[in-house]
Order: C-alpha cells, then structure tokens, then sequence
C-alpha cells in the first residue's frame, strides 16, 4: 500500500518541471558543500537577485504560452538604463521611471503589431529591436556617457519591508495576480487556446490576435521593469546591462515547465526556475570556480534539464 | 530539366535586388569601393559569415536554429591557436564540429528539446570551454593555415576561392544529393517526410553536423586570418549568420530556402559593412542597420502563422 | 475471387495493440490472398487504421505476429515496411507542399547515380508513373498549389508506384468525384489482376459493394467477422458492424418551414469578377450545399464564416449587415465555422472537452472578465450529445465522432444562430452519424439554421430540408432534398448551365 504511494509521489515528483528537483538538488549540495550560502540573510539576497530575471521570466513565458518569444528585453534594457544615468532625460523621478515602463510597453506593441499584423517571425522580429535599440545606445553614448543611476533606484534596491528585501516581495506582487489572471479570466483561457491550436482559435472567432499584442506589450513592460532593478543593484549604467536577460528568461520558462504553446509549469514554475538559476551562479562563484568553469556547467545544466524534462514527455506528446 | 523552384528557394526580388541596389550605390559613390584593395578585403571580411551562414542554412531549413556557432568559431579559433600543426588544427576542428553537432541534433531530433534551448545550452558550455583552452586572444596559428587563408591560388584571393568552394558544396549537396532533397522533404512536413520513409531524425542530425562543422572551419578560417586566436571571436556570428540567411529569403519554418538566397544576404550584410566604412558612419551604427535590414526582410516575408 | 490455394499474403496472427489506457486492437487475426480487394470496415475506434498502421510500418504491435508469404516480418519504421513489399496511401495527406510533384513521387526512392541524385531518370520516372496510372498532372508543379482532389490522385500515384505485393488504401476516395473514384476502381482491378493483395479501408459501402471481393469487420478492437463481399448486404454489413440494424440513419424532416430569414445572402463573390452567389437561408432549415470537388462550396463557406475575403455582395443576419473578413465579426452575428480538418482548425487537441466546449461562450466574455464555469452546464450538454467520456479527458485522445460531438458542443454552448458545417460527419462512425443528424435536427428545431457542404451525397439527401448544387462558383441548382436523388444533384453538378439559364 506504502509503495503505490511512494511510486505515485516519486512519478508525481519526476513529472514537475525540472526547476523544482534542480533547486532541490542544488540546495541539498549547498548544504553538503557551502552551507553558509543556505542562511536566511543570503538566501533572501539571493531571491533579490533573482528578481530582475523573475520579472523578465514572467514576460517571457507569457509570449511563450501563445507560441511566440521575446527576445528584446537586452535593447529594452539598455535604453533605459541610458535613459536613467546619461542626464538626456532631466526629469524627476516620478516622471521618469514610468516614462520608461512607457516605452517598455511601446517596444513591446512594436513588436506586437509586426508579429501580429505583418505575421514576421518573433524570434528574428525582437532580435532585430534589440540589436537596433543597443546599436542606437552605443552609437549615442559616445556623445552621452552613461553615469550613475537614480538614487531612488538605488533606495529601492536596498530598501527592506519588515525585515525583508523590498525587491522579491515586489516580484511576488507581480506574480500572484498574473497568476491569477492565467487561471481565471478569459484571457488566460484565450491565450491558453491560442497556444493549443492558434488556427483553431482564429476560426473560432476568439480574439487570438488581440491576445498575442497584450502579451508582447506585457513583457516589454516586465523587460523595463527589469532594468529599473537592475540598475538599482548595480548603481551605474551600462550599455551591456541585461543582455543575457532575453536568453536566460528563455531558459528559466523551460525550466520552469512553460513551452512554446503550453504553460504546463504555471507562473511559479518559471519563477523557481529563475532563484535556481541566480542560486547556481552564487553557488559555483562561492566554490571558486572562474568565468569558464560557471559557463561549462551552466550550459551543462541547462541541458540537461531540458533533455531529462523532454524526454519524459515525449510519448506525452504524441 | 528544372530543378529550382521560386516557391521553394524563397528568392524574391527584395532578395536579389538588395545587394545589387548596394554594390551600384556604393560603386557609383564611393572611388574606394572599386579599388582591388577593398575587393579584396571584402572577400576576406565576409568568407567567415558566408561560411557559417551556409551551415545555418542547412539547420533552417528543417526549422531550426543554431545559437551555438558564434561559440564553436570562438573554440575552433582557440585550437588553431594552441595547435602547432596545422592538421592537427583542422582535424580537431572539425572533430569539434561534429560532436557539437552531433549533440545538438540529437538533443532536438531525438529529445525534442527545442533547438534555442539546446543550442544556448552547447553555446555557453563551449564558450566556457573556450576560455578554458585560450583565456587571452594570442596564440600561435601554424604557418600554413594562414597562408591557406590570405594567400593567393593563381592571382586569384585565397578568400574568394574559400567562399566559391562554399557555396559550390553547399549548392552540390542541397540540390543533387538524397540527403538534400529530404533536407527540404523534412522542413515541409517532417510527419509526411517519415510516412514517406525519410529518416527524420537522421536527416536533421545530419543538418546540424553540417552546421556546426562550418562553424569550426569559419573559425579556422577567422583565426588564420589573423594569426591569432580569440576565445571571443564568434560572439556576434550567431546573430549575423541568421539574419545573412533571414535576409536571404529563408524560411525559418523551414522548406523554404536557397544557397543563393543566403549569398545575397550575407553579401547585404557585407556590403552594409562596408558601405558604412566608407562613409565614414560610427561603426556602432552597424548593429542598428543590421537590426532595420532584417526588420525589412521578415516583413517581405508573407507567412500564415503568427509568433515563432 | 481470392485464391484459396496458395498461401495467404499477408497473416496477422492476435496482434494487440494499445496506447497508454486505450485498447486500440485486442487479439486480431486476419489473413489477406493474392489477387484480392479486401475491405477493412467498421466504426471509428474499431482498430482499422491501427490494424493497417501496423501493416504500414507506423506502428509495432505489441503481442502477437505479422506473417508475410509465411514468413515473420519485423516492420518497425514505414521505410522498412515498404521496403518488405508494402505501400500504403495514408488517410492522412503526405504530399509534401514545398516540392514538385515528381519530387513527391519519388520521395524516399530517389534515385542515384555515382551517390548523386540522377535529376532526368527521376523525372522520366515520375512522367511515366503518371502516364501509367492515368493521372494528368505536370510534373513540375509545387505540391502546395495542388487541390485536395490532386493530391490525394498524386497519393495514389505514390502509392501504386511501388514494387510491392501488398497495398493499403486508407479512405482514398474521401476529396474524389465521382470519375476520379472511377479511376482507382479501374486502377484497383488493375492490382487485383496481377495478384496483388490490396487493403481498402472505407466507411462508403456503395464502394465496398462496389469492388471489393472480401470484407472484414472490426467493432471495439477485436475481429468480429471476415466474408465473401456477396454473402452480405448493406444493412448485414452496418448490423456486423455496430451490432444493430439501423433502421433510419437519418431523422425526420419536418413537414414545412416557416420563412423567416436566419442570413440572406446578396451577390456573394470570392474574386472582382467571378460569379455571385446568392440564397437565403432560413431559420429551421438545414441547407445542403451540393458539388464536385473545389467548385466553390468551400469558398462560400469561408467567405461567410469570414475567414476569406469578399468581393462585393453583403451578408444580413436576422438584423444586421456583417462585415466581410473578420471571423471575430462573424461570431458575433451568431455565425459559426465548424471546419472540416477538425484537428488542425476545430479543435484544442491538448485541451480537456470542457475546456474545448467553453471556448465557444466564451466570446461573449471580455479579456479582463472572469471566464465563466460551469461544469453541470457541460455535463448537461456531454449527455445530450451522447458524449460519454469524462469531460476531464483532452480532446486529442476521442475517437473521430466524439471529436465531432465536441465541436459542435461548443457552439451548441455558445448559442449561435447559424453554423457553417464542412463535411459533418467525416471520419466518423455509424453509430455517432446517426447521432450527430440528431443534434444537427435538433439545433434547427429549436430555431437555428444550418448551411452543410458535404461530399457525400446520400447524406446531403437524407439530412437536409433543401439543397443548392454549385459549378464553377455559382449555383446551378436550387431542389428540395424530399425526394432528390444522386443522378439527378450529379447531373445538375455535371451541367454547364447556371441557375438563371436554366429557368430561363
């Protein structure tokens, strides 16, 4: 009677998506090899390190599930930041930073309006943002430097709620109602029948078009919302800042159960998958591995995980 | 007996028409241009992309992609220049290429994961791995490997003649060869491809071999050029050898597509380049333009599905 | 006849074969003789395409024994099957769109020489092909511009092309007319002639009657009978295979419908200057829409479903003008598509039925609004549609019936005024035909109106109120279905004249 149940929890267990049995692992050689990195101080560090790609993470498997990608959150990003810290933008805070949500969103519906309307491809549509919104930024930093970042950003990074950073519990703000939003509303059931049969939604007069638009302008909205972190955390701009953002937020949704046309690992999947992710790069740094060593296992990692999660759903999928 | 099918080569007149428009642009502005000097180096600068871009082609036209040749080039380039014979350098570059490939493509054919996933995943352990093996550009490329890359074969470029060879195999294997023809049977429908007896699995396996064995002779190629290896030299080759094949009328769901097509994009590529040397334009402005061709490019591209 | 004295061609001796819970075939034996057309019938979930599909190399069985001429054979991959002597034209499309017809036929075969493809050999092979099964088509052409008709002709073609000794045919004659069925019958005989064994799956019993010499049936995944094709009549055969007679197919019509306009449609036209359609349809009413293949049915349908674009002409629901090109639009008149290709374009194959039903109500909902739930109203509906499977269960895993049944639930859920329905009952069993007429009736009796293409024209008789015939995009032929009969729709679809010429 026990082993049915062990047999049942060990396939339950087998069947997550791999972001939960990897942190999983990877908390338990912590403890065995680096346990100082398991205090709750650092492990709240930690999570607020994560944010940015939670954040990011959140938009990236929400194109996914309607079978697109969003690849422009490094040219999102670095607009931004040179926005921020270059003095061409002299405004107030308040006035600012929601400017720069703005053109977060505006990025995003450009990007809407040419997979949706022109049917261009996702991939090479928000690869080609990117590289222009980067190209342009580097081109004009010559003339404006970028220097440090706003002090309320930094303020925001630092600052704590009740004794916890105040950055992770913003992303669980953000997490919860989109959540929510995917389960209940008939957006999520839309962009879930979307990711399905894209066809089938289009004759079946849902408003499949519509849906793939919000969901690129949200993200743009999550990658701006992920520079504003990121240059709080490290306080200057940076031309090269978030530029892996795009990638990893990609490999944080698969690892975290999302894939193209369906959201198996729901909204905290991809969000377990991004602490799994930021936890492994402190761990590896703390065991005194250098630059090659962090991308050899990385890469390693990373697929790994997704060839164990693909092949035990392979026959699911037929 | 015809054998080439606009449908099926993807080759459009924006296509076609764009490198030409460029070449008379800049050979009708700029006295440089027609100079033998800047032919030469022309050749030179784009045997790398064109190189690359062809083994991506191979990849998308079974609807894939592969992230990983920046790294392999990067890799490839780093052995050169730790080798000091040269065929050791290209045997173990080529060695390189087709476990990569390998790997990949049983990673997607076989697994299922999903090319971006399993290509970014190989690109960053090799780019780690590269750093491994030359942390600092430098090295020592053997002599006779950079006389094979800048020499001259009677009066003729040593570069120019790399990207003839190129093209000409790469034309020789997608329209004479079975392995070819169910290159397109695959990207077409890969269920009908397997219910007509095509070996699927094998066939993209195949793809991404090709793809990751031209990435490790580009990189042997780059390296050669200049006499130096550098673990960072593919970096930005990913990108550019998708939007060389985007630019040239491949479709990135895959069927679709031509050797010529991709000549012309990696030639607008090219010829952008050095139109903005030229002019004497920031060369940062290179990556925006890059960004608003392909912008340009996918636009012209009239397809059903929307998303990927 | 069939041979009895040689050996059997091909033996399966109690194969099984199941995919995950469901039993597709349990213990099956079944033997085919040279120079024999033997049928492969019965309800959907039977096992006829699994059974063939083990044939066919697609799948391994996973007890039992595969015997051709006597002998074991191991067919694990379709290139080995083929290889081992048989050729199988699938009932599903394999035609590649991005290559050339010769390409196509070809395919798998190529030919080589010194390990290059042998480009002219391949193309005189592919002309020759042609030439021999009859089929005009130009070797050059791309695939993808073929129709559906062309296509599965050029299936065929792939199909007879082959050195084999067995032939499978899975539902060939489901895109044809009337001459091209012709055709494969004489190409048939043909294969009978010389000796060939050849498997032909069907729901149509006019062809099974037709040219088949043995028949086996297969109820639920298990060999119910195997008989001389004339030692059985239709009703014998439909009684083997749904373990009943069925009596009437088709329900009642009613006696008259009153005239009141569900959509009225004015010079509807697919391009600037080809014909104009227009015909009212009324509520209560289902209308049949009658023709040989790709004379514009589809296109009438789409352009009102608003998928396709129209030139000129207006659509009236009940109330109001309907913009063109937008199905979103046509949705919200009440006007609903339920596509033919049920799996790419009808359905969430992945998606639970519950979730397939509400997606059609659901278009009433806006984005930010909660989705509405209601699991009593889905189980309500599940049982009037006879749908007896778990409404947890994805649509993906139901049988061709079932998947119809859900479809059409989610309009039925959505309330709609008028469906658009392609081919209602392809790929569906006997039992949930009888079944799906029902609900079809039923919508309309209680005030909805119904526009049904069909190919098949027994039904069109049996199921519609009235019928409309179109040739070359316009509607020749406007007669009530009381009384229509095949030769008469077929003569009206064969004619040249249209509608106004021939009251003239």
């Amino acid at each position: 009677m026990s082993r049915t149940v062990l047999y049942r929890a060990a396939s339950f267990v087998l069947a997550l998506p791999p972001a939960y049995l990897g942190t999983a692992v990877l908390l338990a050689s912590a403890a065995a090899l680096r346990p100082n990195l398991l205090s709750p101080f650092l492990l709240l560090l930690i999570l607020r390190q994560a944010a940015p790609l939670g954040f990011a993470a959140i938009g990236q498997s929400l194109v996914m599930r309607c079978r697109s990608l969003d690849l422009s959150s490094g040219g999102v990003i670095a607009v931004v930041s040179y926005l921020l810290t270059s003095g061409v933008m002299p405004l107030p805070w308040p006035l600012a930073l929601p400017l720069c949500v703005l053109f977060g969103a505006l990025v995003g519906a450009f990007n809407g309006f040419l997979i949706v309307r022109v049917r261009a491809s996702a991939v090479i549509v928000t690869l080609a943002v990117s590289m222009i919104l980067s190209g342009t930024v580097i081109a004009l930093s010559q003339f404006h430097a970028v220097g440090d970042a706003p002090e309320i950003l930094r303020e925001m990074g630092r600052a704590r709620v009740a004794g916890v950073p105040l950055v992770p519990v913003l992303w669980i703000a953000a997490l919860v109602p989109t959540a929510l939003l995917l389960r209940r509303s008939a957006f999520g059931r839309v962009l879930d029948a979307v990711g399905a049969n894209p066809r089938a939604a289009g004759l079946s007069g849902l408003p499949h078009l519509r849906v793939v638009f919000i969901a690129h302008v949200v993200s743009g909205v999550m990658s701006a919302l992920s520079g504003l972190m990121l240059l709080g955390f490290v306080g200057v701009g940076n031309v090269k800042l978030g530029a892996d953002l795009a990638l990893n937020a990609l490999a944080a949704s698969i690892l975290g159960g999302i894939n193209f046309g369906s959201g198996r690992g729901g909204m905290l999947g991809p969000a377990v998958a991004a602490f799994m992710l930021v936890f492994l790069f402190n761990f590896l740094t703390s065991l005194g591995l250098g630059e090659p060593g962090k991308l050899m296992l990385q890469g390693t990692l990373i697929g790994a995980a997704a060839l164990a999660y693909c092949l035990r759903h392979k026959d699911a999928a037929h | 007996m015809t054998t080439k099918t606009p449908g099926r080569t993807g080759l459009t007149r924006y296509t076609v028409g764009l490198p030409i428009v460029l070449v008379l642009l800049l050979a009708a502005t700029q006295a440089d241009f027609r100079s033998p000097q800047n032919l030469l180096n022309f050749s030179g600068q784009i045997g790398a992309l064109l190189i690359v871009a062809l083994g991506q082609l191979f990849v998308t036209l079974v609807a894939g992609i592969d992230l990983s040749v920046g790294s392999v080039m990067s890799l490839a380039s780093a052995i050169a220049a730790t080798q000091a014979h040269p065929l050791a350098a290209v045997a173990l570059a080529t060695a390189l290429g087709v476990a990569v490939g390998a790997a990949n493509g049983l990673g997607v054919a076989l697994a299922g994961v999903h090319p971006l996933v399993m290509t970014l995943s190989t690109a960053t352990f090799l780019q780690g791995l590269a750093y491994v093996v030359l942390p600092i550009p430098g090295g020592a490329i053997a002599p006779a490997l950079g006389a094979a890359a800048t020499g001259q074969v009677a009066g003729i470029p040593a570069p120019l003649l790399w990207c003839a060879a190129a093209a000409l195999a790469a034309s020789l294997v997608l329209r004479r060869t079975r392995f070819g023809a169910h290159l397109f049977a695959v990207g077409g429908h890969p269920r009908s491809a397997y219910l007509n007896g095509v070996r699927v699995q094998a066939v993209v396996v195949g793809a991404y071999v090709w793809c990751s064995v031209a990435a490790a002779w580009a990189g042997l190629f780059l390296a050669a050029r200049v006499s130096a290896g550098d673990p960072a030299l593919g970096a930005s080759y990913a990108l550019e050898s998708v939007a060389a094949v985007a630019l040239g009328g491949v479709q990135l769901t895959g069927g679709v597509g031509s050797v010529a097509g991709v000549v012309a994009g990696v030639l607008s590529l090219g010829l952008m380049t050095n139109g903005l040397n030229l002019f004497g334009v920031s060369p940062f402005m290179r990556g925006v333009l890059t960004g608003a061709l392909l912008l340009a490019a996918v636009s012209l591209q009239r397809r059903r599905i929307v998303g990927m | 006849m069939a041979s009895k004295q040689r050996q059997p061609l091909v033996e399966l001796r109690g194969v099984s074969k199941s995919f995950g819970q469901n039993a597709a075939l349990k213990g099956v034996s079944l033997a085919g003789w040279p120079g024999s057309i033997h049928a492969v019938t019965g309800e959907n979930g039977a096992g006829k395409s699994t059974l063939m599909k083990l044939l066919a190399g697609v799948h391994v069985p996973d007890s039992g024994e595969i015997l051709l001429k006597g002998r074991p054979a191991a067919l694990g991959t379709p290139a080995r099957a083929r290889r081992a002597g048989i050729s199988t034209v699938f009932q599903e499309l394999t035609i590649l769109p991005n290559l050339m017809v010769a390409e196509n036929l070809c395919l798998g075969r190529e030919l080589t020489r010194g390990g290059l493809l042998d480009l002219r050999a391949l193309r005189r092979e592919a002309v020759q092909v042609l030439e021999r099964t009859g089929i005009a088509l130009n070797p050059d052409r791309l695939c993808g511009t073929l129709t559906v008709g062309e296509q599965q002709l050029l299936e065929i073609a792939k199909g007879l092309h082959s050195e084999a000794d067995v032939f499978i045919f899975d539902e060939p004659t489901a895109p044809l007319n009337r001459a091209e069925v012709d055709q494969l019958e004489g190409l048939l005989r043909a294969l009978k002639g010389q000796g060939k064994l050849v498997f032909y799956i069907s729901h149509r019993l006019e062809e099974i009657f037709r040219f088949c010499d043995t028949v086996t049936v297969l109820k639920d995944g298990a060999h119910v009978a195997t008989q001389p094709i004339e030692a059985l009549t239709q009703e014998g055969l439909v009684a083997l295979m749904v373990g009943r007679e069925l009596e009437a197919l088709f329900p009642e019509r009613p006696a008259s419908i009153p005239d009141l306009p569900a959509l009225r449609v004015e010079r509807l036209a697919a391009t600037p200057h080809g014909p104009a359609v227009s015909f009212t349809l009324r509520r209560g009413e289902i209308l049949g829409i009658a023709g040989l293949e790709g004379q514009g049915q589809r296109e009438i349908v789409r352009m009102l479903a608003g998928e396709q674009p129209r030139h000129g002409g207006e659509v009236h629901a009940a109330t109001a003008a309907i913009p063109p090109g937008s199905v979103e639009a046509a949705v919200r008149h009440g006007i609903a598509l339920l596509p033919e290709d049920r799996k790419g374009e009808g359905l969430y194959l992945d998606l639970s039925i519950e979730d397939n039903i509400w997606l059609g109500p659901l278009r009433q909902t806006a984005l930010w609004r909660r989705a509405p739930r209601d699991p009593a109203l889905v189980r309500r509906l599940a049982e009037r549609m006879g749908l007896r499977t778990p409404p947890a269960q994805p649509v993906g895993s139901l049988s061709g019936g079932n998947q119809q049944k859900a479809m059409l639930g989610r309009w039925l859920a959505a309330d709609v005024q008028v469906l658009l329905v392609e081919q209602p009952t392809r790929g569906v069993d006997v039992g949930a035909k009888a079944e799906i007429y029902e609900l079809l009736r039923r919508f309309t009796a209680e005030g909805g109106a119904i526009l049904a293409v069909s190919g098949d024209l027994p039904e069109l008789i049996g199921m519609c109120d009235r019928i409309l015939v179109v040739r070359g995009g316009a509607i020749v032929a406007d007669v009530p279905a009381h009384g229509a009969t095949e030769e008469q729709l077929l003569g009206h679809a064969l004619r040249s004249e249209s509608l106004s010429e021939a009251t003239a």
